[in-house]
């Protein structure tokens, strides 16, 4: 198996390990996801029907409505909240997701090591959100 | 580490309560996760009120423990009663409408406890408006306001034709800065973050508000994250409404919060002055083929049999209104369908003084306030054979939710639709 190292700017500090979630399109505010389930219900997205749920979620940052936030936000009290959050760039509403939610969060890569290119669904996970290093082990049996 | 004023140490220490301290405590963490250096003051807020469908997720109904765990993100329950005071915040869209919850198959038990939210929000300070548009009531930012809104669609028209300050943030943070007073200095607050960084020129002479609606979803699919596009486009034919129609359609298809329409938007009058002299990372040529690809991905193919015709997303000024009486012209919705016309309370009390409201009542249909069919969510939406809106918005959300045909057009084909109960072929939008 091979072991990828990419890092980014530690945002929410904690380690975090699990099995990558990768949405390259992010997923859109207001009624993207299940809150309760964490299932993703966006219509074209190309993970509709996964859940976000104990994954290390891995988006280039938000998109669509304001109501973004609050969908992840309130899976801390239904169960349904992924582990760890990697964005490729900061912004205002998956910020605020990552505070609410304070599960590790890394943002901020490099161009050459954007997660959402370098990471697959699937791929095995370790992250630091206090250093910003991000281990990927591909392809996990 | 963020740099703060003897005011905001002393919130933090909690001198002003604890509500207040919890509020600044999420806003400095937020500056942390941006990269922030430090706070400015906010003056105007809207926020999300109500006991909205996402807070089941809270497996419980009690407003302060509820308010406590999804807004501020606390263990501790912590009671919602004040605001801060040089803040003016409005509520926007609640999940139910004003006075109606039964025909929208909402619960009585559901209508009950969004009105105790309500009037929590109210009796914390927050003015009960009900809206995704607050410009309609006179909830306009000046330039250079540092404003936080709950609206993607009023973000992106503050930053963008009016020159005022805001970022998506999200419902919580809307919440903490009406609360504490202050967002973090970053983004669209900033002169750098509302530089423009994407080149976007569109080969069209958009005309009807689905033209224009139509071509933000065309740019905001192909906008780079964080992007502040400078669009050169025919903007001849521009008004207020196209513009918010155009506007939030980019807001919603991409994380854009801003553009630069020179000659048009507040910040640039050339391009040259949009860039600030920089070159754009990042060009989009846009073509009346792409925006019919657009088109035909999200409109449902073919004819079919409607149940609802819902406009006024964002809710519709009284003009629009007026427009719809006018080619309606004494014509009735055929039997079965549902047709609806969303706007603010005061345009539908200025709706009723006109005659605008009975005539619509005399044509099968009704004017609503306080939310919309998304809002609402698939408890009412699923009971529809076939959806028509005038919105890629309203359009858009409502797919996530319910599979029903559903099909957009300009408001004239979608009242064509509301009376003869079928959307037709020749209904479709082309752009030409």
């Amino acid at each position: 198996m091979e072991n990828v190292v990419i890092k980014g700017r530690g945002a929410i500090p904690g380690k975090a390990s699990g099995h990558a979630l990768v949405c390259p399109s992010s997923i859109t505010g207001w009624g993207g996801i299940d809150p309760v389930s964490g299932v993703i219900k966006e219509y074209d997205n190309v993970n509709k029907g996964e859940s976000i749920k104990d994954r290390i979620l891995v988006m280039p940052g938000s998109k669509g409505s304001n109501g973004w936030s609050c969908y992840f936000s309130v899976t801390r009290t239904s169960g349904a909240a992924p582990r760890g959050f990697l964005f490729t760039n900061v912004d205002s509403s998956c910020a605020v997701a990552a505070v609410c939610l304070k599960i590790p969060t890394v943002v901020d890569f490099p161009s050459s090591s954007d997660p959402c290119l370098v990471i697959e669904n699937g791929d095995y996970v370790e992250m630091d959100g206090g250093t910003g290093e991000v281990t990927i082990t591909k392809n996990p049996s | 580490m963020i740099k703060l004023t003897p005011e905001e140490e002393q919130t933090l220490s909690g001198r002003y309560g604890i509500l207040r301290q919890k509020a600044l405590e999420n806003i400095v963490s937020y500056a942390e996760v941006l990269g922030a250096r430090e706070l400015c003051k906010v003056t105007k807020a809207t926020v999300f009120c109500g006991r909205h469908e996402y807070l089941d997720a809270c497996g419980k109904d009690d407003f302060d423990e509820v308010f406590s765990r999804a807004q501020l993100g606390s263990d501790e329950t912590v009671k919602f009663d004040s605001l801060y005071p040089s803040c003016h915040v409005q509520s926007c869209v609640g999940p139910c409408e004003d006075k109606k919850n039964r025909e929208f198959r909402q619960s009585d038990a559901l209508f009950t406890v969004n009105r105790h939210y309500l009037d929590r929000a109210k009796e914390a300070g927050v003015t009960i408006v009900g809206t995704c548009s607050p410009y309609l009531n006179g909830w306009i930012p000046i330039p250079g306001e540092h404003f936080v809104t709950t609206e993607s669609g009023m973000t992106i028209l503050g930053n963008s034709l009016w020159g005022a300050c805001c970022n998506s943030d999200g419902i919580e943070a809307a919440f903490w800065s009406a609360i504490c007073g202050r967002t973090p200095l970053w983004g669209k607050h900033t002169r750098e973050g509302r530089r423009g960084n994407v080149r976007v020129r569109v080969d069209a002479s958009p005309k009807s508000p689905v033209d224009w609606d139509i071509m933000g979803k065309t740019i905001g699919d192909r906008l780079p994250v964080n992007a502040v596009p400078v669009i050169t486009v025919d903007f001849s034919q521009v008004s207020f409404n196209n513009l918010r129609q155009f506007v939030t359609a980019i807001a919603v298809s991409s994380n854009c919060e801003m553009c630069h329409i020179p000659g048009v938007t507040y910040d640039a009058r050339s391009e040259a002055e949009a860039f600030a002299g920089k070159i754009p990372s990042y060009s989009i040529d846009i073509s009346v083929d792409d925006m019919n690809r657009t088109y035909e991905k999200i409109c449902t193919p073919k004819s079919g049999k409607v149940g609802l015709v819902s406009l006024g997303c964002p809710h519709y000024d009284i003009y629009q209104i007026k427009k719809a009486v006018d080619y309606l012209k004494g014509r009735k919705v055929a039997p079965g369908v549902n047709f609806q016309i969303w706007t603010t309370y005061p345009i539908k009390a200025v709706a009723e003084a006109n005659g605008y409201l009975d005539a619509i009542r005399e044509a099968g249909g009704d004017i609503y306030t306080g939310t919309c069919p998304t809002t609402i969510g698939r408890v009412f939406l699923e009971q529809f054979e076939g959806l028509v809106f005038d919105s890629v918005k309203q359009s858009g959300s409502v797919r996530s939710s319910v599979s029903a045909p559903n099909y957009i057009g300009d408001m004239e084909r979608c009242l064509d639709a509301a009376v003869s109960g079928v959307w037709k072929e020749d209904y479709r939008w082309k752009m030409s």
